[in-house]
Order: C-alpha cells, then sequence, then structure tokens
C-alpha cells in the first residue's frame, strides 16, 4: 500500500536484504561450579514460523557450549566454522580448548566479518580452567565481555531488567534455582514477545556432563 | 481543515496538515536509522461465513505492537446493530472508531425509516467513508448480519472496495484461515457445524500466524437471536512459573505517614455488576 | 614525578555500533540493551592503558592487535615500545580502514623513557598529543569539570577525585553514559586501578556536598 511518507521519499525502490531475521531469545547464567543456558527453539521469519523445535544451543567442546540467534543462515555458518576451529585446535594441540579461549576466538571470527557482519546473537557459557561457571556474551561484530548473567534475541529486552533485579545484589544460584528462574523467565517471554515460544531448550553445563532439557511454552 | 490557531474552533473531520510534514521527517529521520511512531496495528485473524440459520463471526484476541503483544485478550468483534456484527483487522483506533460512527448512524437511520437495519446499508456506508478517506484510514473488515433479506456476509478492504461471498477471512492470519475454509466449508451448515469451522479456522491463524494469538471469539447471528461467545475457547493457556518474583513488602521504605480521614455520609448505594469477560 | 591523568577514566557510550560497510548494505542490528559493566579501559600491557569510545568490537580488537605489536616490539628490541609509537601505531592501522565505517575514540596512555605519555586516537586516523582529554558522548560534559577544577599542582587524591567527578557529572547529563567508573592510576611502575565505583552511589555522594 503506498502511503503518503512513500510518496514524499520517492519512488518505491526494492532491492536484496542479504539478511533476515529469524528471532529466538538466548539466555545463561554461570554459577560457582556450572553454568546454564537456555533458549527457545521457534524459528520464525515475518509473521510465519518456520520450525517450532529449531536447535540453538550447540555443545563445542565437554566444558563449552554455544547459544546462537539472529539470521540462521549466518548462526550456521558461524558454527560449522566455529566447530572446525575447535576441532582442529584439538588435534594441532592434544587438548580440548578452554571456554575463554573458544570465546575469544569467535570473537575474532565475527570481527573478521566488520565490514558485512555475521548477524548472529552469541552467547558462550562453561567452565573456565578453574572449574567455575563462565558466560560471555557477544555483539554480531565481536565486541564481548564476561558476565554472571546475560539475555540476548529478540525478547532480551523484557529478560535482561527482570534478571538485574533477581541477580545484581550477587545472589549466588544453585543449578536448580537457575533452571527454574531460567525456564520461568522463559514462560513471561513467551506471553509477551512474538518471536519466543513452542519449547525452551536448557542445558546446563558441569564438570560431570553436558545436561539438556526441554519444556514446552506456549504455541500462538 | 484544522484550525490555525488554537482559538479558531475545530471545523470537524480528519485533519490532514501533518501527513506532508510528517513525511518530510520520515525521511529525513530514516537517513539517521531512526522511525516514525506508528499506530498499533493489530495483526489479525478475522472469518466469518454463512450457514443454514445465519451468519458466525470469529475472531482472534491478540493486539500487537511491532513484535510485542500489547494486549492478550481484546476485543475484535463489534457492535454495529442489534442484527449486525463486524469484525476489525487493521489499525486497532481506525477499526474502533470506524464501527462506532457507523454504528449511531446506522441507528439514526433505522429510527428514520422505522426500519430494521440491513446489513447491505451498513456495508455501503462503510465503503463510501473508507474509499473518502482513500485508505488512510487502515479499517479491513469482516461484517456480517441477518435481515430481511436472509443472512448476508462482506468483506471491506481499507480503500473501499468490498466482497460479498458465503466465507471470508481478513488480517494477517487470513491465508492460514482461508485454507480451513476452502478445505471444509459447505454451504447450508448446521450451527454446531459451521461454529466448530470458524473455530478451527480462527485457531489455524492463532497458531501458525505470529499477529494472531490468545482466545478465540465467536459471534453467531441468527434471524431470532445473538449468540457472542467470548471467550469461544481459551486457545492458549499462560504457563505457570515456579518461583514467587514478587517484592518483599517493605522494600520501597516508608518515610512518613500521614492519615487523614474523611467524614462523609451514605445516602445512596447501588450495586451494579461489572462486566468482567 | 606522578602523572595523574584524570582524562583516562572515561564512562562514555556504549557497546553496539552502526555499521555501514562499503557496498552501502546496511545491518538490521538490532538494539537492546547493552551491558553496564563493559571494561572501558582496555589494559593493553602492564605501561600501556587505551580507553574505549564508540564501537566496542572496534576498540577491542584493535587495541588487542596493538597489543600484540607491542609484545612484538618488546621482544625484537628489548625495551618497551614508547606511548608515542604504540599509539602511532593504532593510528596508522586504522587509517588504513579510512571512511569504511569504522568507529573508535580512544586515548593511548602509558609511561616510557619520557615520562608520562597520553596522546588521542580516533578512526579518521587522527593522533593527538596532551595533557588532558574527554572522549565519547559525554565528553564536552566532562571537559566542564575537568576545566574548572584542574590545577597542575594537584595530589594523586585530589585528581582522583577530579577523574570521579568528571564522568559522574557527564553520566548524570548524557543518556549513553552510565554504570561504573573505572579509575586507573599511571605511574612509573605501571598502572594500578585505584578504584570502581557505581556512578548512581557517587552522585548521591558529590550531591551530599563531599
Amino acid at each position: 500500500m503506498p502511503t503518503v511518507m512513500e510518496d514524499c521519499v520517492g519512488a518505491i525502490q526494492h532491492r536484496f536484504s542479504p539478511y533476515s531475521f529469524n528471532g529466538g531469545t538466548l539466555l545463561a547464567f554461570a554459577g560457582s561450579d556450572f553454568a546454564l543456558l537456555a533458549a527457545d527453539s521457534r524459528l520464525s521469519e515475518g509473521f510465519g514460523i518456520h520450525n517450532r523445535n529449531a536447535a540453538r544451543l550447540h555443545k563445542l567442546s565437554e566444558s563449552c557450549v554455544l547459544a546462537c540467534c539472529g539470521f540462521q543462515g549466518d548462526c550456521l555458518s558461524l558454527l560449522r566454522i566455529l566447530e572446525a576451529r575447535v576441532k582442529m585446535y584439538k588435534q594441532t594441540h592434544q587438548r580440548p580448548m578452554t571456554c575463554p579461549a573458544i570465546a575469544s576466538l569467535l570473537s575474532q571470527l565475527l570481527y573478521s566479518h566488520r565490514f558485512f557482519p555475521y548477524y548472529c546473537y552469541c552467547l558462550i557459557a562453561g567452565l573456565d580452567s578453574q572449574g567455575q561457571g563462565a558466560v560471555f556474551s557477544f555483539d554480531p561484530v565481536g565486541s564481548y565481555e564476561r558476565v554472571p548473567f546475560s539475555s540476548l534475541g529478540s525478547a532480551s529486552a523484557q529478560l535482561q531488567p527482570l534478571l538485574d533485579s533477581q541477580l545484581s545484589s550477587g545472589v549466588q544460584l544453585s543449578a536448580s534455582q537457575a533452571e527454574q528462574l531460567a525456564r520461568d523467565v522463559f514462560v513471561s517471554a513467551a506471553e509477551r514477545d512474538v518471536y519466543t515460544g513452542d519449547s525452551v531448550q536448557v542445558c546446563l553445563v558441569s564438570s560431570v556432563e553436558v545436561h539438556r532439557d526441554s519444556h514446552s511454552l506456549r504455541k500462538d | 481543515m484544522a484550525s490555525v490557531s488554537a482559538f479558531e474552533l475545530p471545523r470537524g473531520g480528519f485533519c490532514f496538515d501533518n501527513c506532508r510534514r510528517n513525511g518530510m521527517l520520515g525521511a529525513e529521520l530514516a537517513k539517521h536509522g531512526a522511525k516514525l511512531p506508528k499506530a498499533r496495528k493489530t495483526g489479525t485473524t478475522i472469518a466469518g461465513l454463512i450457514f443454514k440459520d445465519g451468519v458466525v463471526l470469529g475472531a482472534d484476541t491478540r493486539a500487537t505492537e511491532d513484535t510485542i503483544v500489547a494486549d492478550k485478550n481484546c476485543q475484535k468483534i463489534h457492535f454495529i446493530a442489534p442484527n449486525i456484527y463486524c469484525c476489525g483487522a487493521g489499525t486497532a483506533a481506525d477499526t474502533e472508531i470506524t464501527t462506532q460512527m457507523i454504528s449511531s448512524n446506522l441507528e439514526l437511520h433505522s429510527l428514520s425509516t422505522g426500519r430494521k437495519a440491513r446489513v447491505a446499508t451498513a456495508c455501503c456506508m462503510l465503503k463510501q467513508m473508507l474509499f473518502r478517506y482513500q485508505g488512510h484510514i487502515g479499517a479491513s473488515l469482516v461484517l456480517g448480519g441477518v435481515d430481511i433479506s436472509g443472512p448476508s456476509l462482506y468483506s471491506i478492504h481499507p480503500h473501499g472496495s468490498t466482497d460479498k461471498l458465503p466465507f471470508v477471512t481478513l488480517g494477517s492470519g487470513s491465508l492460514a484461515a482461508m485454507a480451513v475454509f476452502e478445505d471444509r466449508y459447505k454451504i447450508n451448515m448446521e450451527e454446531e457445524e459451521a461454529k466448530a469451522l470458524v473455530r478451527d479456522a480462527i485457531a489455524s491463524g492463532i497458531f501458525n500466524d505470529l499477529g494472531s494469538g490468545s482466545n478465540i471469539d465467536i459471534c453467531v447471528i441468527t434471524r431470532d437471536k445473538i449468540d457472542y461467545l467470548r471467550p469461544y475457547e481459551e486457545a492458549n493457556k499462560k504457563g505457570d512459573r515456579k518461583g514467587n518474583y514478587r517484592n518483599k513488602a517493605g522494600t520501597a521504605t516508608i518515610l512518613s505517614e500521614k492519615i487523614k480521614p474523611i467524614s462523609f455520609d451514605i445516602l445512596e448505594e447501588t450495586v451494579q455488576t461489572m462486566d468482567t469477560s | 614525578r606522578l602523572a595523574i591523568l584524570p582524562s583516562i577514566i572515561r564512562g562514555d557510550w556504549q557497546s553496539h555500533t552502526q555499521c555501514t560497510n562499503p557496498g552501502s548494505i546496511q545491518t538490521p542490528l538490532h538494539h537492546s540493551s547493552s551491558s553496564q559493566t563493559v571494561k572501558k579501559v582496555i589494559e593493553i600491557n602492564p605501561y600501556l592503558l587505551g580507553t574505549m569510545a564508540g564501537g566496542a568490537a572496534d576498540c577491542m580488537y584493535w587495541e588487542r592487535v596493538l597489543s600484540k605489536h607491542c609484545r612484538i616490539y618488546e621482544l625484537r628490541n628489548k625495551e618497551r615500545i614508547s606511548v608515542a609509537a604504540a599509539s602511532k601505531l593504532l593510528a596508522n592501522m586504522v587509517y588504513q580502514y579510512k571512511g569504511m565505517g569504522l568507529s573508535m575514540g580512544t586515548m593511548i596512555c602509558g609511561w616510557d623513557k619520557r615520562g608520562p605519555g597520553l596522546y588521542y586516537v580516533n578512526e579518521e586516523g587522527t593522533r593527538l598529543s596532551g595533557g588532558m582529554f574527554a572522549v565519547g558522548s559525554g565528553s564536552t560534559y566532562a571537559y566542564g569539570v575537568l576545566d574548572s577544577n584542574h590545577r597542575p599542582d594537584m595530589t594523586p587524591e585530589e585528581a582522583y577525585d577530579l577523574g570521579r567527578r568528571a564522568i559522574c557529572h557527564a553520566t548524570h547529563r548524557d543518556a549513553y553514559s552510565g554504570g561504573v567508573v573505572n579509575l586507573y592510576h599511571m605511574q612509573q611502575s605501571g598502572w594500578i586501578k585505584v578504584s570502581q565505583n557505581d556512578v548512581s552511589e557517587l552522585q548521591y555522594k558529590f550531591r551530599e556536598g563531599n
């Protein structure tokens, strides 16, 4: 529908856009000896849903998990490159890459596309070399920071203030408390954000294992 | 059109003075990556069909502001006349006000003619108004009712074009809903069957279209009764949260407190039941 | 001799930058809540500090590259790089990308043979040496405080206080600034981190006239 606004701007231009936004919300907590990640599983575009069971949490090593959302095409190719680089590192150095090292590598990968960025919001969470929980939060061009907790993606503006209020005073959560909080904030996010829903995948990284779980959310 | 001075009386009607200015502002803002504020548009699924004895109208109840759900249970089936209802999609304010205006004009019309309002009259008034404003009133409507000539159903587009059809869908979820209608619509359906079909069409919009969601409202109009079912079905239940996130009492400290009693006498007391739908 | 460089202490606008790439394809970066704790003073090495304003990724990346070059220089020449040379390396690196949309306003501060050094470097390749700078969206507010209270004979404690005040008052007026004030002191023996204060707490302190 041509509007007055468009009339004043001039001719309507159609051109190829290399990006689209596929929604998704990510969340991660760092505990004293664990890290917890959560992400919803709805893959959408515009007003449509492509996939109700999309994977957003990717295990990179025994102590490191990547959560990624934004443009799915970029997420997939970034993941492929990152997985390959982590594998190459392990074969070259005969030891797995640590979580902070993977974070640094991801930062370099993202910045290498500074002028045509990967449209990806990434969180890396796991255990550092001391066995403490670590969360690294990234922007699409590779600026990153180690934080106690973080949320990214379509509902991050709703989640982050809640997490700030619940956790800013330096509260240390247990793994089960963190999981409950993650589930609860996703229930709230699914209420108000159209790009968040269907189910929430939760991933607990501890020294024992990387444990995965899934809980359903509203589907509208 | 609009008054230049604050002392000049308004002359009524819409004012388009700011269209050109906003167009310029929008173009300027776009250069800096900013946008003008937008009116609330309800991504919507609305549908209606004609069955043996009348008309069934259906709508979802989600109102969105960009990607945020602004209202989880809004009313999209509007009253026009006792025998005519209208579903609205598009700009929320436009559908609301347009249906209200046509409703009053139709009431005046039926008072002056002394006859019950006809759906065709309502349709004609709506399309004439929408055409006059050349699409600036962003209302997409599904108008349905039963009158002297039997049940009838219209879809009305923002520029003023109308269609008279046995089954229609509109809004962002219209494709999902139409798929259901195209698959299962039959002429001369029974009421229960018709309600179930409209329910399924709206549900398909709710689950497959991100602009639509929450509950299903249905309005059944027959010659002798109106069945406004709100909600007809709660398609989505709110998930339950295990934790308690309320602030503890005393989080906001009271620095000083002063209570001043106001004395009054009760002269009259009436109790009214509130519409809690 | 002490060099108190209040201007290396900064809070200013953060994280996400608007990226325009040479093909003029706009990346649809969604802006939302960014960090309150991001470290805007980057510790390049024990004798060099860099600050961050503009694109967080740009500052973070190029100052990391700079720290690599500084280390290589040290290994090759068996002595530390001068502040002048370090800042020039950075300026030359970003100058190669001039006009391509980098966003970086930084101060490089250090201590070398010539004593304390402070340079301002930005994405256009500008490189200025000076005794006092403020950079970023709130810099005008910070300069107001710095210029009215700065004396050449300040004690370290007085300088710390002035630095904190400048940032604190800048965050108060600038919508893009806030969070914490990180305060560093560059000495002959290298930098020390003096303090980290939440601006909302400092604000009350300064308002009470302390």
